[in-house]
């Protein structure tokens, strides 16, 4: 019997005692008994998948902190320095001399922390599947955290395709070319990044479809 | 049999048809709120597609025309903001349909679903041009990308302010997905 989905349907004789009583008795015995049945299996059934959709919130939100993280240490951990040097040219490469880079770390580390801190309110929807408050409040975080990651995300994007291609228009030269393993260090946290997007659009439809009553 | 009377979540019709009320105003502000989201995309999306400088001298090193799709970050936030405005006139379309019908719960979850997306697009596409705008106003020592807007000045005032129109429609599609949320969830 599940708590606090069944209402307290009065039968008010035992089912031995009712084959003591008229048919006309027993009449609106079985029609309360209906809707008892009925009245539960609607308190059951949504709980149900619901209850599995905040699983799966859940799980999704284990994997979502999994790739902000490594976006954030991928490209915060980033530095190179090439052996040789001229009197013009400063050879050492790390994020923080890319704006757009510092701002992909410290979007990146909001979002891993708010999946953090989120995963007890998704564990409060899993335990009460037919609470409001707090899908939506994360629904609503949640939105907010996709168009975060995505600005981080595709503003180091624009700089990691800049590095690869430079631009001939604005003379600007392609920096991969010497700084390899930068390179690919920060494409790599550009990919996780993205991920962590999908991640967020996927857990905000999924709690759209949750918040519907029946 | 009074019990059998109260099932599982009936409310009374009074509080029914006050939040029906309420759907239908939060129906009516995400019309508006579209129409909105449209006006910043579409002017984004002009204002940067009609850039073109052209400096009234040259040497042979260095390029004097500036235009939008000479950065291809540029030519992604048009491309981007154009199909979120043709989105967003399309979806005012599934808008009037829950003013007219209030009640429909699976129409709301798709336009969440297609919200979203657009969201991220139009998120992808301003950042990555303001990042660009960044670099162009300020350069980079390190990398030594120098800093064009020195010389282009109305090209460089172009890009800069058609980012505005697309940062505005980024928050008022935040604000139609919270409605539908909330929309969803009332009913």
């Amino acid at each position: 019997m599940k708590s606090g989905e069944a209402t307290a349907i009065n039968i008010p004789e035992s089912s031995t005692e009712s084959k003591g009583k008229g048919v006309a008795a027993a009449t609106p015995v079985v029609a309360t008994t209906h809707t008892a049945t009925k009245a539960i299996q609607l308190g059951k059934a949504p709980g149900g998948w619901k209850r599995g959709i905040a699983i799966l919130d859940f799980v999704v939100r284990l994997f979502g902190i999994a790739a902000a993280l490594t976006a954030t240490t991928v490209m915060g951990t980033t530095d190179e320095t090439l052996p040789f040097f001229t009197q013009f040219f400063q050879f050492q490469a790390s994020y923080d001399d890319l704006p757009a880079f510092t701002f992909f770390v410290v979007a990146n580390a909001v979002a891993s922390a708010y999946l953090v801190l989120s995963l007890p309110f998704s564990i409060v929807s899993i335990v009460r599947p037919h609470a409001v408050g707090a899908r939506l409040l994360l629904l609503i975080f949640d939105t907010v955290m996709v168009a975060l990651t995505t600005a981080g995300a595709s503003a180091a994007a624009a700089i990691v395709y800049l590095a690869h291609n430079g631009n001939s228009s604005a003379n600007w030269i392609a920096i991969c070319q010497q700084f390899n393993g930068f390179c690919q260090r920060i494409s790599g946290a550009v990919v996780a990044s993205f991920i962590a997007t999908v991640i967020f659009m996927f857990l905000v439809v999924i709690a759209s479809i949750a918040l519907r009553k029946h | 049999m009074k019990a059998g009377a109260v099932e599982l979540g009936e409310v009374s019709s009074k509080v029914v048809a006050q939040r029906r009320g309420m759907n239908r105003g939060a129906s009516i502000v995400d019309f508006i709120l579209r129409l909105v989201a449209f006006a910043g995309t579409l002017g984004s999306a002009i204002a940067m597609g009609t850039t073109d400088e052209t400096l009234p001298f040259f040497t042979q090193f260095i390029r004097f025309k500036a235009e939008y799709n000479d950065l291809p970050t540029f030519t992604f936030f048009v491309v981007a903001n154009s199909v979120v405005s043709v989105y967003l006139i399309l979806s005012l379309l599934l808008s009037i349909y829950h003013i007219v019908r209030t009640g429909s719960r699976s129409s709301r979850v798709v336009l969440i679903f297609f919200d979203t997306a657009m969201l991220a697009l139009v998120t992808a596409g301003a950042s990555a041009a303001s990042a660009i705008v960044y670099l162009a106003h300020k350069g980079n020592v390190r990398a030594n990308w120098f800093a064009i807007c020195q010389q282009f000045n109305s090209f460089c005032e172009r890009i800069s302010g058609s980012l505005i129109g697309s940062f505005i429609a980024m928050v008022v599609i935040i604000l139609l997905i919270l409605l539908s949320a909330v929309s969803i969830s009332r009913r």
